[in-house]
């Protein structure tokens, strides 16, 4: 029971004078501990790579960026991000929708597998795609010979297994709106004459629009770093399937620590306006909601 | 006619939460739907704006026929409780919704939206949003965005619920005086039943998925058709007394006919209404002015503003049955509500516990509807018992009577139905026959939607066929009457009750019905061995003996067995060693999923017993616990 001797001593209160509240010691204590442990948790890494990559100047960094191979790799992410980000905003949408609006059955189960992806190691996903969509597979094979389509290895696998991996970010952000919205309205704008697309967009969509973007920027920001699945699936190869996470490793591991750095310094840069965008994105529907 | 509704029935889940309803509403009217949570109000405005789709029957308004139409298309103006306002769009932009739907130009469109705000009194509010309002605004707001488009008719679903008593008040009159401008027949749902006096030109009662009686104001509080109107409007006097030829018999008044009884024929029972303010009170019985009821003793007093209300006990009056205000479990004794003006009161001053003579300005009487049974036959050996038994009953009780032919139509079957009609013969209030193709549920829940019966009886074995049953409860709000092999009327009634609110239900139901066969009752609580302290032991002791002063009322000689163990085996053991003929339990609670499973004692006794009937009475406190009930929880 030592823990009891560090509790806030309680100060005696003085009969006819107003009691000066409690020392607040322990939310002091609590704070600076809070506040340190981001520090050295967040800050100081960034502040460290930061200074790394910037150790030849901006020139340095700039060089580093623009040789070919990274400079594709960042453009390769970037591209597919966006690509799967679309695509999630669209169909996350549309399943919290149908979480939401529609009963059938399995409905509790299929709603908590949504938050799967979160659970699953990224490498089991990028394993899951290969085993599915592999070169050697039934349907990947198929795909190649029928279509010509190459999912493995190549872009579109990078895309599937982030559209997996970013799954419940557009549909967690949807679903509590859309469940607090009135059907009511709905109803009201039928009584008015409006059909069904009329409804849809003037007065399902406008309050929807705020969450489906920023669960969409934090899918992309998301996205960015992704290593695991794409480590697996993408094949990684130099102007055609390398991401940046991955060029990243491959640097590090050829001691091209300057190189791995600025590479990093423009993904963190990326992620840092995305996330303060969506708080801000946030606030504001907090604010209007 | 603007509104006309044709046997309009709406189920979930097989539940008719409104149950073929038809009314007629005239053009320019303002008719208000009043009933309970749950009655269904607000499910029939869903279904005339096709929010919702009906089952079954027609919907026209303004000889239109839109049963099938879509909500866009039926040129209805709905206004919600919660205004339903949309959100992302200012005042103007939601009241001109309507008409940009509508392709009004630009000019036009403004000018309706301005003079439909100034109808509202919100001329200069139309760049706010919703939110900055407040909630009377925000409902005067949905009101003009409803009626801009000019909707052949108005529904108003609760609009003022949300709102408080003052804005309330003012958003009534507002309404009712932009009603009658704009002179738009409008159907107003609503629990208030001030709301609704203060705002119709007529009333339509619901309850339970009924409508159960329409007209005006005055009528409905004055001249109630049902016993359910005389006791849900107001504060009711209701007492049960004789109709002879020659006049109404409230214990020691005798009371004209009142000419909306016909033909009082032989002596029966009927029920008097009289309102608080038909009561007179006065130190003796000379100063009274009118027929004297008997002495009593205030109880409660309160003031109403403008009015005091007191509450009077008087000593049981031979003949005479309350049935409103209710006398407590087992009291004979007779409550009646009275309400005086302030000059009443100064004149003659009552204190509490002082006493007074009671007499009656001015009474209604109810032509008692009596006990209605739908007995169900198939032509089977079991189905005759039944026909007997039930028919016994019946005629004890001089019940009204359907009796349900299911099975191939076909001569076996009119055969039998003709054959039935002469066993049941005469001495029934009424006798109607139906015939049904469908399964016995189906021809149940179909019969039970048409008209309301307190009583289905079916012959059943309930050791093969506990799941018909099972459908059958489900089928509608009745009690159900089991009878699997012939016999002869009960003489000897075993009711096993669990001491509560459902418990003393399963007690009175069991009293109106054993009290016209003559029978004697036994009250059996069994309590687990576990439950056995002495707390338990003398409640359930109150509860049985409340019960057998309630029974004695009724006319039924009874007593009371505490037994001790499993519920199942000591039910059994009872009915097995003493000779009862009649066992009455009461429904299990619905589940969840609304399903009515007699699994547990009830279903573990009736499948033990082979030779007796067994009576399951429903609980209404069950019933409107059901969520089948709650229409809006069921549409989320």
């Amino acid at each position: 029971m030592t823990a009891l001797t560090n509790q806030p001593q309680k100060p005696e209160a003085t009969a006819g004078l107003p009691m000066r509240p409690s020392l607040p010691w322990g939310t002091w204590g609590v704070r600076t501990v809070a506040l340190t442990y981001l520090t050295v948790l967040l800050i100081i890494p960034i502040l460290v790579i930061l200074q790394d990559g910037l150790r030849e100047g901006l020139g340095g960094l700039w060089h580093q960026v623009t040789l070919p191979i990274a400079w594709h790799a960042l453009k390769l992410t970037l591209w597919t991000s966006a690509l799967m980000t679309l695509v999630n905003t669209i169909m996350g949408g549309l399943t919290a929708y149908v979480l939401v609006r529609y009963s059938f059955p399995w409905k509790m189960l299929l709603n908590s597998l949504v938050d799967l992806p979160l659970a699953i190691p990224t490498l089991v996903t990028g394993l899951m795609m290969v085993v599915l969509l592999g070169p050697q597979e039934a349907v990947g094979s198929w795909l190649k010979e029928n279509l010509g389509l190459s999912i493995i290895f190549a872009p579109p696998g990078i895309i599937l297994a982030l559209l997996f991996i970013t799954f419940p970010f557009v549909v967690r952000a949807v679903q509590p709106v859309l469940l607090n919205l009135e059907r009511a309205q709905e109803d009201a704008a039928a009584t008015l004459g409006a059909g069904g697309w009329t409804i849809f967009r003037r007065i399902t969509l406008p309050p929807l629009v705020l969450p489906l973007a920023s669960g969409a920027l934090l899918s992309f920001a998301r996205a960015i770093g992704e290593f695991g699945a794409i480590v697996i699936v993408a094949g990684n190869i130099p102007l055609y399937s390398q991401t940046a996470a991955v060029y990243v490793l491959g640097e590090v591991e050829s001691e091209n620590r300057l190189g791995a750095s600025a590479v990093s310094i423009v993904m963190i840069a990326i992620a840092l306006s995305l996330v303060l965008f969506v708080d801000w994105l946030q606030s504001r529907s907090r604010r209007s909601g | 006619m603007s509104i006309v509704l044709e046997q309009l029935t709406k189920r979930y889940d097989g539940y008719p939460v409104v149950n073929n309803v038809s009314l007629e509403v005239k053009d320019g009217e303002f008719f208000v739907l009043l009933g309970s949570s749950g009655s269904g109000k607000s499910t029939i405005l869903n279904l005339i704006a096709g929010l919702t789709s009906a089952d079954h029957g027609q919907i026209i308004l303004h000889n239109r026929n839109v049963t099938h139409l879509p909500t866009q298309k039926r040129r209805v103006g709905f206004v919600f409780q919660n205004y339903a306002l949309f959100q992302y769009m200012t005042v103007a932009e939601n009241v001109e919704f309507g008409l940009t739907i509508q392709k009004v130009a630009s000019l036009e469109r403004q000018k309706r939206r301005d003079e439909a705000l100034e109808l509202v009194g919100l001329a200069g509010l139309g760049n706010r949003m919703p939110r900055q309002l407040s909630g009377g605004q925000q409902q005067r707001v949905a009101l003009a965005r409803a009626l801009v488009y000019g909707p052949d008719v108005l529904l108003l679903d609760e609009p003022l619920g949300a709102l408080d008593a003052k804005i309330r008040i003012d958003l009534r009159r507002n309404l009712r005086s932009i009603q009658r401008q704009l002179g738009i027949t409008t159907i107003f749902v609503t629990h208030d039943q001030e709301e609704a006096f203060d705002l119709a030109d007529r009333i339509g009662v619901m309850s339970f998925g009924r409508l159960i009686e329409v007209g005006t104001p005055e009528e409905l509080y004055q001249r109630p058709q049902t016993e359910f109107v005389a006791s849900f409007l107001g504060t009711a006097n209701l007492l049960v007394g004789n109709i002879t030829a020659q006049s109404v018999e409230l214990g020691p008044i005798r009371l004209p006919i009142p000419p909306e009884i016909q033909h009082a024929g032989s002596e029966r029972r009927v029920q008097v209404l009289f309102r608080p303010e038909d009561v007179a009170l006065a130190p003796t019985p000379a100063e009274l002015n009118c027929p004297e009821l008997g002495r009593g003793e205030v109880e409660e007093t309160s003031f109403g503003g403008a009015q005091e209300r007191l509450r009077l006990r008087l000593a049981p009056i031979a003949g005479v049955r309350p049935i409103a205000p209710l006398p407590g479990f087992g009291s004979a004794n007779i409550l009646v509500d009275a309400t005086r003006s302030p000059e009443q009161a100064s004149r003659f001053p009552l204190q509490l516990g002082e006493a007074a003579w009671v007499g009656v300005h001015r009474f209604h009487a109810l032509v008692h509807p009596g006990l209605s049974f739908l007995i169900v036959t198939d032509g089977s050996l079991r189905a005759q018992a039944a026909l007997a038994l039930g028919g016994q009953i019946a005629r004890l009780a001089h019940a009204r009577v359907t009796l349900l032919g299911v099975g191939p139509n076909g001569q076996a079957m009119e055969n039998h139905l003709q054959e039935a009609r002469k066993q049941l013969g005469s001495g029934l209030a009424a006798l109607e026959v139906q015939t049904s193709n469908s399964p016995i549920a189906a021809a149940v829940a179909t019969a039970t939607e048409q008209a309301p019966y307190d009583l289905v009886i079916i012959g059943l074995s309930l050791q093969e066929n506990l799941a018909l049953a099972e459908q059958v409860l489900q089928a509608g709000d009745f009690h159900l009457l089991l009878v699997p092999s012939p016999q002869p009327a009960p003489t000897q009634t075993l009711i096993c009750a669990t001491s509560g609110e459902p418990g003393k239900e399963d007690v009175l139901f069991a009293g109106r019905l054993v009290r016209h066969l003559g029978a004697e009752a036994t009250l059996l609580c069994v309590l687990p061995v576990a439950a056995k302290t002495p707390g338990r032991l003398e409640q359930t002791q109150r509860f049985l003996d409340g019960g057998v002063q309630s029974l004695s009322i009724l006319g039924v000689p009874a007593k009371t067995i505490i037994r001790n163990g499993s519920a199942t085996p000591e039910i059994l053991d009872e009915v097995k060693n003493k000779g009862y003929d009649l066992l009455v339990m009461g429904a299990p609670l619905a589940r969840q999923s609304s399903e009515i499973k007699l699994d547990g004692v009830v279903g573990e006794v009736l499948t033990s017993l082979t030779d007796k009937a067994v009576l399951i009475v429903r609980s209404h406190l069950i019933q409107s616990k059901n969520p089948l009930t709650q229409p809006k929880a069921l549409a989320k």
